[in-house]
């Protein structure tokens, strides 16, 4: 039955795929959907409800929080703040990678409109979730999958008057206007990059190509920075305060990219992965409505802005390669968030890793660290790895690891180091500098006293000086601070790559093959 | 040493400021001490005063902490004063102290143990506050009323209720404080107010715990069918939802 079903999506013809579409949903709960949809949703790494501040209205239903609000953590250790599903998993493309990919054998379903906006509305009401997240599989075409789902979200925040939090990962694609209209209805909206250079897209994605996906990604940008400036903001995205005080900050208004200076929104893109023309105009006006949308809906175009996500140890990119180019994103598309996704084996394939490799969950833990040091800390790709050494050590994180390879500047004496110099030492974070500079006006400090202020002295006292003196004797040495780091690190590391492993209470009286294997 | 003893309360707390400061005019801020009862254990030299609430002292000290030192610092005091640690009056006592003589810049000069200490219960009171914003669940009764059972440390459900009074404006709802007995209530396009339980009230409304619908079963399987079994961490999970917190979260129930 299901080699019929595929063969009617091969055809794509829309009349007798739909009939027969509505045959097999009927065979389906809701509950049962929901639990494949979500299943089939699950590898999509964003769930964020941040970003956006809203207050919520008489009459309606929702707000939304700047923070972001987690509503529960699965057994993955991952936040569930949204309620993550695909409209549908039916899909015509055949992304290697993906465990919806139209060879799969696996069951398929779709969520009717009316049927979903119920689901978020009662789960919303039970403080169960903080929205909806909101992808799908490629149904018929990118635009008939994105007309059902801007009728969805049409149908969520008018008839039901939702007003909380909605993200939208929007169909490779997808024509202008629909995606101008989910704009409109949405709070953030993302387009996956999947991988960082058109080469490996080429490979693993057969049916999508990168100026598909960069393309949208352009006009999204620029159409939130037409919005932007319309209500009198910046044209770029807020991002977090600290970065005022760091020169040498990524979003600093004197920022560079590839040492080129950036005016406007757009400046630097050709750089993205791989030279494509573009047409260097900014067309501000891309996506801007034409008349009115769905009543009496005001709104911004996606307010908390737009993010990606980027697959990685499926293809040999480096990580000097993944953070230039998140680098690159943030900067040249103003990009809120960039996501990293451990590929986890689902599909048998040779040009993929083999099912059972582990998931590189280690490595994707230092592209996140990493990605927090360009966000929050000042740090530019180019510092924290080099040609001649693209990848991240696993063994220490990589604030310490481009730490030690700079002993020429500690140790700093906390008394007296600026703000941004502070935030550049291990064990230091945004508030325990804040803190730090906050109060040595007032008084002493000890390291009694920064311990107890937030700051890490496991990993800050081989590089921080308190009133002339160091913690304890050190060697300001690399290969004695990298092993006495390593070292200490070395427990949490295991845990993070083998979090997955079980483990049990040893006994005499059993044996153990499994162990000399 | 004179000791004053209060009740668990708001009010009873800042009278009990109130009192204590005024014998420390005459015996000196080292010679009192401040705790919330049940006292357990007193000391034999310790000379023991009961301080009733009295509103109109509570409103002075709070006056003027907002208008001589700064509402910010009213702020971390009266989230100091919702913790359910035992030093966390005297603490604020202490806290006050120092704000009076230097302003609002107590707050950042956190190198005095007393200003240091008052960070770290305002942060964790903040947290907690966050948390049950967080893992709160309400049970629908009939999609008329929601109810939601809390078993917080802090004395925290007023300000939950507050984010929820923003969110869900227009449906009735309670939200129930397990350990102090004592509710959030949210009329439809009402304001929140706060409502003593008498047992019957409160067993009554224990019960609506064990009203599970078709979404709680939804939200269940959704909760199982989202987590990635290649990357199980339980170890992470239970770093952001601890035990404790989880048990009024029907996920992890059933």
């Amino acid at each position: 039955m299901r080699t019929y079903v595929r063969k009617r999506i091969d055809s794509a013809n829309k009349c007798s795929y739909n009939v027969y579409m509505s045959n097999i949903i009927s065979g389906f709960t809701t509950k049962e959907k929901l639990e494949i949809l979500a299943d089939a949703a699950k590898y999509d790494v964003a769930c964020t409800s941040s970003g956006v501040d809203r207050k919520g209205k008489k009459g309606e239903l929702g707000n939304s929080k700047a923070c972001g609000i987690c509503h529960s953590f699965a057994a993955d250790g991952r936040c569930i703040s949204l309620l993550k599903v695909l409209m549908t998993n039916h899909c015509v493309y055949d992304c290697k990678y993906c465990i919806n990919r139209r060879s799969n054998d696996v069951p398929r379903a779709a969520f009717e409109p009316e049927e979903l906006c119920n689901l978020v509305i009662e789960f919303y009401k039970r403080n169960y979730i903080e929205g909806l997240f909101f992808s799908s599989g490629v149904m018929v075409s990118p635009d008939y999958t994105s007309e059902k789902m801007c009728e969805t979200l049409l149908l969520l925040r008018t008839k039901y008057h939702f007003n909380g939090y909605i993200h939208v990962k929007t169909i490779p694609g997808t024509s202008d206007e629909l995606i101008a209209k989910i704009g409109l209805l949405a709070d953030r909206i993302s387009v996956n990059l999947e991988l960082p250079t058109a080469e490996s897209l080429k490979e693993l994605a057969p049916n999508k190509n990168f100026s598909k996906i960069l393309d949208p990604m352009e006009k999204i940008s620029d159409t939130i920075a037409a919005h932007r400036l319309a209500i009198g903001k910046d044209a770029r995205m807020e991002r977090a305060n600290i970065n005022r005080y760091l020169d040498n900050s990524i979003f600093n208004s004197r920022m560079t990219i590839d040492g080129e200076k950036v005016k406007a929104i757009g400046d630097g893109r050709e750089n993205i992965g791989l030279s494509r023309s573009v047409n260097n105009k900014t067309d501000y006006t891309a996506l801007v409505p034409q008349g009115k949308q769905g009543g009496d809906l005001k709104r911004p175009f996606a307010p908390a802005g737009q993010s990606t996500q980027m697959i990685i140890g499926a293809t040999p990119e480096s990580d000097l390669t993944l953070l230039e180019t998140t680098q690159r994103l943030y900067q040249a598309y103003d990009l809120k968030r960039v996501f990293f996704s451990a590929y986890i084996p689902i599909n048998e394939d040779k040009a993929l890793p083999a099912i059972g490799t582990a998931p590189p969950l280690l490595r994707e833990h230092r592209l996140y660290q990493a990605d927090w040091l360009l966000r929050y800390y000042g740090f530019q790709a180019k510092e924290l790895l080099t040609e001649q050494r693209p990848f991240f050590n696993e063994q220490i994180d990589p604030k310490c690891d481009w730490a030690v390879r700079h002993l020429e500047a500690f140790p700093v004496e906390v008394k007296t180091a600026s703000y941004d110099v502070l935030l550049r030492v291990p064990g230091i974070g945004p508030k325990s500098a804040m803190r730090i500079i906050n109060s040595r006006r007032y008084g002493a400090l000890s390291f009694e006293s920064l311990k107890r202020m937030g700051v890490v002295l496991k990993r800050a006292h081989y590089f921080i000086t308190c009133n002339g003196k160091m913690m304890f004797k050190t060697r300001i040495e690399e290969d004695y601070i990298t092993s006495r780091l390593a070292d200490s690190e070395s427990k949490e590391n295991w845990r993070i790559a083998h979090q997955n492993e079980q483990f049990h209470q040893m006994t005499l009286f059993e044996t153990y093959g499994a162990m000399s294997s | 040493m004179n000791v004053f003893t209060c009740e668990d309360n708001l009010e009873s707390k800042l009278t009990c400021i109130y009192t204590a400061w005024e014998k420390a005019i005459k015996v000196g801020h080292s010679n009192v001490r401040l705790e919330v009862e049940p006292i357990y254990m007193s000391n034999l030299f310790d000379e023991y005063t009961h301080v009733e609430a009295d509103n109109i002292k509570a409103q002075k000290v709070s006056n003027s902490i907002n208008s001589k030192i700064s509402p910010d610092v009213y702020i971390s005091v009266y989230y100091a004063l919702l913790s359910n640690e035992d030093d966390a009056l005297d603490s604020a006592y202490r806290f006050l102290i120092n704000a009076f003589k230097v302003g609002n810049n107590a707050i950042f000069a956190i190198n005095t143990p007393e200003n240091m200490r008052m960070m770290e219960l305002r942060r964790r009171v903040g947290n907690e506050i966050h948390s049950f914003v967080e893992f709160l669940r309400f049970h629908s009764i009939n999609n008329q009323v929601y109810i939601g059972h809390i078993e917080p440390k802090a004395d925290v459900i007023e300000l939950v209720g507050r984010h929820f009074d923003d969110r869900m404006p227009s449906e009735n709802w309670m939200i129930i404080d397990d350990n102090r007995r004592y509710a959030v209530v949210h009329p439809k396009d009402g304001d929140n107010y706060i409502k003593q339980l008498s047992s019957e009230e409160f067993e009554r409304l224990r019960q609506t715990e064990g009203i599970d619908d078709v979404y709680t079963e939804m939200w269940r399987a959704f909760f199982d069918a989202i987590a990635i079994k290649e990357r199980a961490n339980r170890r992470c999970q239970m770093n952001h939802i601890p035990l404790w917190m989880r048990k009024h979260a029907v996920e992890f129930q059933g």
